[in-house]
């Protein structure tokens, strides 16, 4: 479980990007986070595994706090490197592009992690690794280098490769925003696959009827805050606050 | 004697030698930029042949040191009676190399000008010669100010060279100054520090170029 | 003639190698040093890549010459001349470097973050064949302009390709055939670094890396 609660960050240039985020998220829930270009989708989405630091709030997951501790004099300080990078593992995330290692073939890309970080032996993580690629359908596929690869394919690569650190919960950064339309689908597939896993997860989207269809909650942001959260249902049949309806609107 | 002291005499010696090594690469950077141009003009409207043809001068230059064509022209000028002085024979080697690479510094420009622009000249009536002028010169020159800088540095920095042939430039006048006062480092890194501080000067004016041009490109090519 | 033509470009090889050598090493530890956190260390990197690219390579050699003279070093010229080009040298390789890491999208960096990479595995594994394959192009041109830099320690008599094509110009007038000659041997020199730089390009785009598709 994951809770999120009073975060807050500013730029350096003086934006207040994150106002005060508080969220729960339960196992094997899953999220979407939907709003403008601005809103702070992204930025929350990166602060939940610290590759952007926030300067108030709290992260838990599973009741232990993420990423700052206090020292003995009562400061908010960050953890170790090495704290932070174990930590970091039981979160997997998916960035929109750019996201497989150019230099490696796919089943090099997958099975990395497990043998660098989680000293997992090589011949098991990457017996794993095929069976992960087969179930993003790409077990034909593991030889190939990225530049060989479609978006979709990428992408599935990337979804797979995340998925072999065992993560607690995904995160997924508009995965599909830099797709050609045609390859969107085979991605999405293979997140509905996880949605019967109950995977937990958090999906930065602009697809707005795939978060319909898959997500438990749907929370809308906008200026740093989380507006309006509930079932897709009533996001988007019943939305009450009017920056929603007007996002709709333009969306729709 | 002190640094101090040393400079407050020999300084002004340095002068003449200041104003030459700045001559020479300013005259010999605006030649470079027109042999470069020339060389751009005859890649684009010989086709095959002009290209292969600037392509091999290109690699000509870019494979040997400019020294050696320093040399060259200055030994070998006289032999077939041309008798110009040092700086026009040095001067000369500077342009032939710098506008080898000027001319490659054209030429990535002029790849980042969409080809539309040119259907758009020809339905407007222009001429080969106009559309050179009008549409591709100004452009391939604006975006490469940022390249021209960094060459023109390269440029200025190789002026010393020409002190292997006398020429009574700024390097030359620290070789003689120290046989002269016997103060081999003081010498030098006057020079070094008058150098670096053209060198700052000509990346301050290449920033200053690139502002006050008015418009931007329409697609990322600066 | 030609024998001591061709003795030249082998000592010109020499000087060459010593410096691309050397500035490698040196330009590896100078790009790490300007990754580092504390300013003055950054600052240290900026200045001296300041100083040893904006000084031409002759006033620099001059520079280390009678420096190491006035410090009562004795070194012969080859040792002095390949420690003038290491300098010039890991000052460029030091910002192609640089490049090359600067050149990794980075998600690709932050993908390795979150699969909590330790730091060796991070550098050995994904930092250091990325930014080499970016790198590659604009490094193989720094190694050409070392070679061609070592003619200019001719003038400060290391005797290399071109001081020999010099003094037999000197003894013989033969301006064109000699120094026809000596170009061609320069030439050959870069453009076999050249080619070797570009097959080994090829090889890596066979081997999965297309820097333009990322």
């Amino acid at each position: 479980m994951i809770a999120i609660r009073g975060l807050h960050k500013r730029f350096p240039n003086g934006t207040d990007v994150l106002r005060g985020i508080d969220l729960t998220i339960d196992d094997g829930e899953i999220v979407a986070l939907i709003g403008r270009s601005g809103s702070g989708k992204t930025t929350l989405l990166r602060c939940m595994n610290f590759l952007e630091d926030y300067d108030a709030g709290d992260i838990e997951l599973d009741g232990a706090t993420l990423w700052y501790r206090t020292d003995p004099t009562g400061r908010r300080v960050r953890m170790s490197e090495s704290a932070i990078r174990a930590r970091r593992q039981q979160m997997g995330i998916v960035f929109q592009q750019y996201n497989l290692f150019p230099h490696m073939t796919a089943l090099e890309n997958v099975y990395l992690g497990p043998c660098e970080s989680q000293r997992r032996p090589v011949a098991e993580a990457r017996a794993a690794a095929q069976a992960l690629l087969e179930r993003v359908g790409l077990g034909a596929k593991t030889g190939a280098y990225p530049f060989q690869l479609s978006g979709g394919e990428q992408q599935r690569v990337a979804i797979a490769r995340a998925l072999a650190m065992r993560p607690k919960v995904l995160l997924l950064d508009e995965i599909t925003s830099a797709l050609d339309p045609e390859l969107v689908g085979e991605v999405l597939e293979v997140i509905r696959g996880l949605v019967l896993d109950r995977m937990m997860m958090v999906i930065v989207t602009h697809e707005l009827n795939f978060a319909r269809e898959v997500s438990h909650r749907i929370a809308y942001l906008s200026q740093g805050r989380i507006v309006e959260i509930g079932p897709p249902a009533d996001i988007f049949d019943r939305p009450q606050d009017p920056t929603l309806k007007e996002f709709l609107r333009r969306v729709r | 004697m002190t640094f101090g002291r040393w400079i407050a005499i020999y300084g002004p010696s340095y002068l003449s030698g200041l104003a030459w090594t700045a001559l020479v690469a300013l005259g010999a950077g605006v030649a470079a930029v027109v042999w470069g141009t020339v060389l751009l003009l005859v890649r684009v409207a010989w086709g095959r042949a002009g290209a292969r043809a600037v392509d091999g001068y290109v690699q000509l230059f870019r494979n040997t040191p400019v020294l050696l064509w320093i040399y060259l022209i200055y030994f070998a000028f006289p032999l077939i009676g041309l008798t110009w002085s040092a700086v026009i024979c040095g001067g000369l080697a500077l342009v032939l190399q710098n506008g080898a690479y000027i001319s490659e510094i054209f030429r990535g420009s002029f790849r980042a000008i969409d080809p539309v622009q040119f259907d758009a000249a020809r339905s407007l009536g222009l001429s080969r010669w106009g559309t050179f002028r009008k549409v591709v010169l100004p452009q391939v020159l604006v975006y490469s100010i940022p390249a021209l800088g960094n060459q023109l540095i390269l440029l200025l920095k190789d002026t010393s060279l020409l002190s292997a042939i006398s020429v009574a430039e700024l390097t030359m006048n620290a070789k003689l100054l120290t046989e002269q006062t016997g103060a081999a480092y003081e010498a030098f890194i006057v020079v070094a520090i008058l150098y670096l501080a053209m060198v700052v000067l000509l990346e301050a004016t290449a920033r200053w170029a690139r502002h006050t041009v008015r418009w931007r490109p329409t697609r990322h090519a600066l | 003639m030609l024998i001591l033509l061709v003795k030249g470009a082998m000592a010109t090889l020499v000087l060459g190698v010593a410096g691309i050598a050397g500035g490698t090493a040196l330009g590896v530890v100078l790009a790490a040093l300007s990754f580092t956190r504390p300013w003055p260390l950054r600052s240290a990197y900026r200045l001296y890549v300041f100083l040893a690219r904006g000084t031409p390579v002759l006033v620099l050699a001059l520079l280390v010459f009678y420096g190491l003279a006035a410090m009562s070093i004795a070194v012969g010229p080859y040792v002095a001349g390949s420690i003038v080009l290491v300098i010039y040298a890991s000052a460029f390789f030091a910002e192609v470097f640089r490049g090359g890491v600067l050149a990794i999208p980075a998600a690709q960096v932050e993908s390795a973050r979150s699969l909590g990479l330790p730091p060796l595995a991070f550098f050995r594994k994904i930092i250091a064949p990325i930014a080499f394959r970016y790198a590659l192009p604009p490094y193989v041109n720094v190694c050409v302009m070392i070679i061609k830099a070592s003619s200019v320690l001719s003038i400060i008599s290391v005797w290399e390709l071109t001081l020999a094509a010099r003094e037999i110009i000197e003894r013989t007038l033969d301006v064109f055939t000699v120094l026809g000659t000596a170009a061609a041997l320069y030439f050959l020199m870069c453009f076999a670094v050249d080619r070797l730089g570009r097959r080994t390009e090829r090889d890596l785009m066979r081997r999965g890396f297309m820097p333009e598709r990322a």
